[in-house]
């Protein structure tokens, strides 16, 4: 069920949003009161947070394509999305709902590693 | 696709909200599904990641309620503070919009009259309604009555002309 305190998604067909806001707000008021502690938000902060949230997808989705590999396919791929968050400092955040994607060799080389160190314990 | 999960921790924004926006970013731009569903958990991310901010700053200010000056402090001190010109905009248009909705409606239903004087003239009303009704039982039973006591009066001399019709015979007869 999607909810929106807007007016209906009729309004922006080809010519972009004409709303200010196209997410639903009443799902990001759900998502903040989730986080501990928040008690009560004014609804001009939900306003906020919910244009700020619409600016960080963009920000987000060109930022990775610019940076990333798929340029050329014209493609965006989870790495390039990976990529930017490891080397922004503003998305440097997600990193922690990001696992981490180790390279086949990476694990192995780590294996060995293990091993030796158990070994020169006998 | 509906959450219906009680976890709160599940809560995100619905993936079709997030796939019209990529499309608008990048549009003729083929995303992978995966990566779809990272953005969609990226949104959510972000989100707890102002509020918290924002609530820390809120309680630093000793105010309970997270306002939109706590928001914009905590996009500044996260690094989103190129976002603040243009949230700040959008917000001025919100509250416009809400303003002009709340003034329509208010002059479609209440031609401008405020609510407290729309209840007392609703109880004028009605008490000037209960009273019509009480006249108009009165009346009814008024005439209810007069019609009787007519009916009554009607009977009774009917009666008495029929009885001294009668008792003037009987005289006449001791007369003779």
């Amino acid at each position: 069920m999607k909810m929106s305190h807007n007016s209906s998604a009729k309004d922006d067909q080809a010519s972009g949003s004409k709303k200010p806001i196209s997410l639903p707000i009443s799902r990001v008021r759900l998502i903040m009161k989730s986080s501990p502690d928040v008690s009560s938000i004014n609804q001009d902060a939900l306003f906020l947070t919910t244009k700020a949230t619409e600016l960080f997808v963009q920000h987000l989705a060109l930022s990775s394509f610019n940076n990333g590999s798929g340029k050329e396919t014209n493609t965006l791929s989870y790495s390039d999305l990976a990529n930017t968050a490891q080397e922004a400092d503003t998305f440097h955040f997600l990193t922690d709902i990001l696992p981490k994607k180790i390279l086949a060799q990476d694990y192995l080389n780590s294996l060995e590693q293990m091993q030796e160190e158990e070994g020169a314990d006998y | 696709m509906a959450s219906s999960s009680g976890n709160d921790d599940d809560l995100t924004i619905p993936r079709a909200a997030i796939n019209k926006m990529i499309k608008e970013t990048l549009p003729n731009v083929r995303v992978a599904n995966d990566a779809r569903e990272l953005v969609v958990n990226c949104c959510t991310e972000f989100i707890h990641l102002i509020s918290s901010e924002a609530n820390d700053i809120c309680n630093k200010s000793e105010k309970k309620t997270i306002s939109p000056e706590h928001v914009i402090n905590a996009l500044e001190s996260l690094g989103f503070a190129s976002y603040i010109t243009e949230v700040k905009d959008v917000l001025q248009e919100c509250k416009t919009v809400a303003l002009k909705r709340r003034k329509a409606s208010s002059r479609l239903e209440n031609l401008g009259i405020p609510e407290e004087e729309l209840l007392r003239q609703q109880q004028e009303l009605f008490a000037k309604a209960r009273q019509q009704q009480a006249e108009l039982a009165q009346q009814e039973w008024l005439q209810m009555q007069q019609a009787a006591q007519q009916a009554q009066m009607a009977a009774a001399s009917a009666t008495a002309a029929q009885q001294a019709g009668s008792s003037q015979d009987e005289d006449e007869e001791d007369d003779i």
